[in-house]
């Protein structure tokens, strides 16, 4: 499902980002993305959505060879990714709900399929009664939730997350990892980058290692 | 049919070409009234930009009008000069009016007016100077005069036409002032090229205004762009809405173009008619039908359309998620 083939990124300021990383996730994979901060993590889940090109070597995602692949042809493959940032991203001039339907309105599904899978999709974050509230009035864990619903509201074939319980308590840390973890099940290949490693030892999974850019055993 | 993407159990639903053309044409259905409601929210800055659009179209529009409308053959003799043929009878005798129905059955007369000397008199004494010069003499020394208009407005065949004139009977002398006639002409060029290259540049205005105003929506926006992008919005997809709003503005800008032509005209009109008449003429200003009314609505949509499409296509393009 993705490949890092020998994966060079190097920023104009010369710093190397990522060096000689080579990896592969199968279909259904469940892996973390390991590392201390500026490790290159971020970095990494970047070239995974073509928001950056590798200086050398290849990101294949689902076969597509992401440094080939013209600009026109981008948007259509973000559409089998599901992401959640640090950062939530979310659209404060709108509700929940439409915040949530957003990939299903791109990728074109019909009102009341859109309907459905958004209840769905809030109702497995347990966020099923703020469909009409607006993000402004939700805690950071709730927007962080919303996040991760919109991720998966298009049921895509890979997940990536970037530190998604960073504003969670324990308990609802461990809800949304075994969420994750039913998806890994039905199929989607997860792959989470995170700081906790009390989350990661709790979870048996494959570990990604990153130091300094470089894929290291952890 | 939808086809299933095999990946196990979770399965991402690909939706048909028949789904994703219902799809674009709910995005545009829905993107017609929602655009516009969100240009209202701020109606003083909208009422603004309609109201330069306006004025930048109308005009263009005006001074096409004004050309059209002097450019129209039953309005020519305000400016064109007439040939003056000096007679030797009286406009009373046999042989004026053997002259005048002869001319008259010419096919390359458009129309002949006989001016009696009592008539010219008149004519001369209203203009100031002239009053005082002809009481000195006793008897009126003014010959009635012919003034012929030809159908064609080539110097070459007026310029036969009075050597023609010239062999009939009972006619003093010939008079019609080419140089007058061809300076008239490249003046007349000359206001008209002056109205096309203004026309032009206002049009360019236009675009340009609503393109500039678009692209500051967009940095408004900047985020909202960045994020859809990052979901898989296509740059068509993103762009959409900034194309309807430049059909809104430039709807609105010419539709106040509309009521600006319509109250110039309406304010116009009198005086001009008034200056027509001193002229002897018909000439009357009209106001826009409604198949004009609708043209200049379409110019100002169109306008709309094409300003969005130039400028911003260009800087959605440039905003990346980050």
């Amino acid at each position: 499902m993705l490949t890092f083939d020998q994966v060079f990124k190097r920023y104009e300021t010369g710093q190397d980002a990522l060096a000689e990383v080579s990896f592969s996730l199968d279909p259904g994979e469940f892996v973390f993305l390991t590392g201390p901060s500026g490790a290159g993590k971020s970095t990494l889940m970047k070239l995974a959505i073509a928001m950056e090109r590798s200086t050398r070597g290849q990101v294949l995602l689902d076969g597509q060879n992401l440094n080939q692949l013209p600009a026109r042809k981008i948007p259509e493959l973000r559409r089998k990714v599901g992401v959640v940032f640090q950062n939530h991203q979310l659209l404060f001039d709108r509700s929940v709900f439409d915040n949530v339907a957003l990939p299903l309105e791109i990728a074109g599904h019909p009102p009341s399929e859109v309907k459905s899978r958004v209840r769905a999709a809030l109702s497995k974050v347990g966020l099923s009664n703020k469909e009409r509230d607006w993000p402004v009035t939700l805690s950071g864990g709730e927007q962080q939730r919303v996040g991760i619903a919109r991720a998966v509201v298009h049921r895509p074939p890979l997940l990536l997350a970037d530190e998604p319980t960073g504003n969670l308590d324990p308990e609802l840390s461990r809800e949304i990892m075994s969420l994750f973890q039913q998806f890994s099940q039905l199929g989607v290949t997860v792959m989470i980058a995170t700081h906790d490693l009390d989350l990661v030892r709790e979870i048996p999974a494959q570990r990604l290692h990153l130091q300094s850019g470089r894929v290291v055993q952890p | 049919m939808s086809e299933r993407q095999a990946t196990g159990g979770a399965t991402q639903r690909l939706l048909s070409r028949r789904d994703r053309l219902r799809a674009w044409a709910r995005h545009h259905r829905q993107l017609f009234g929602s655009t516009l409601s969100a240009l209202l929210r701020d109606w003083m800055g909208l009422m603004t930009t309609w109201l330069v659009i306006g004025i930048a179209l109308s005009l263009p529009v005006l001074m096409l009008i004004g050309l059209r409308q002097i450019g129209e053959t039953d309005h020519r003799q305000v400016i064109e000069p007439a040939i003056s043929v000096y007679l030797s009878s009286p406009s009373g005798s046999a042989v004026t009016q053997g002259l005048v129905s002869s001319l008259r059955q010419m096919p390359e007369i458009r129309q002949v007016t006989l001016i009696s000397e009592a008539e010219a008199l008149a004519e001369f004494s209203e203009r100031s100077g002239f009053f005082d010069v002809l009481n000195a003499f006793s008897e009126n020394p003014l010959p009635a005069v012919l003034e012929v208009r030809s159908v064609s407005t080539e110097g070459a065949a007026i310029r036969l036409l009075t050597q023609k004139i010239g062999a009939l009977e009972g006619i003093d002398s010939i008079s019609f002032d080419a140089a007058w006639r061809q300076r008239l002409s490249s003046v007349l060029l000359i206001i008209e090229r002056i109205t096309l290259a203004l026309g032009v540049l206002f049009l360019c205005g236009v675009v340009l205004i609503i393109g500039n105003t678009l692209r500051l929506t967009i940095e408004n926006r900047r985020h909202e762009i960045e994020v859809i992008k990052l979901v898989g919005g296509t740059d068509a997809f993103v762009q959409r809405p900034f194309v309807y709003r430049g059909f809104w503005l430039g709807m609105g800008g010419g539709l106040m173009a509309w009521i600006m032509i319509q109250s110039s005209l309406i304010y116009l009109s009198v005086p001009v008619e008034t200056l027509a008449r001193s002229y002897r003429s018909d000439f009357a200003l009209e106001a826009l039908g409604f198949q004009e009314s609708l043209a200049l609505l379409a110019l100002g949509a169109g306008l709309g359309i094409v300003g969005s499409m130039v400028s911003v296509r260009r800087h959605l393009v440039k905003i990346q998620p980050n």
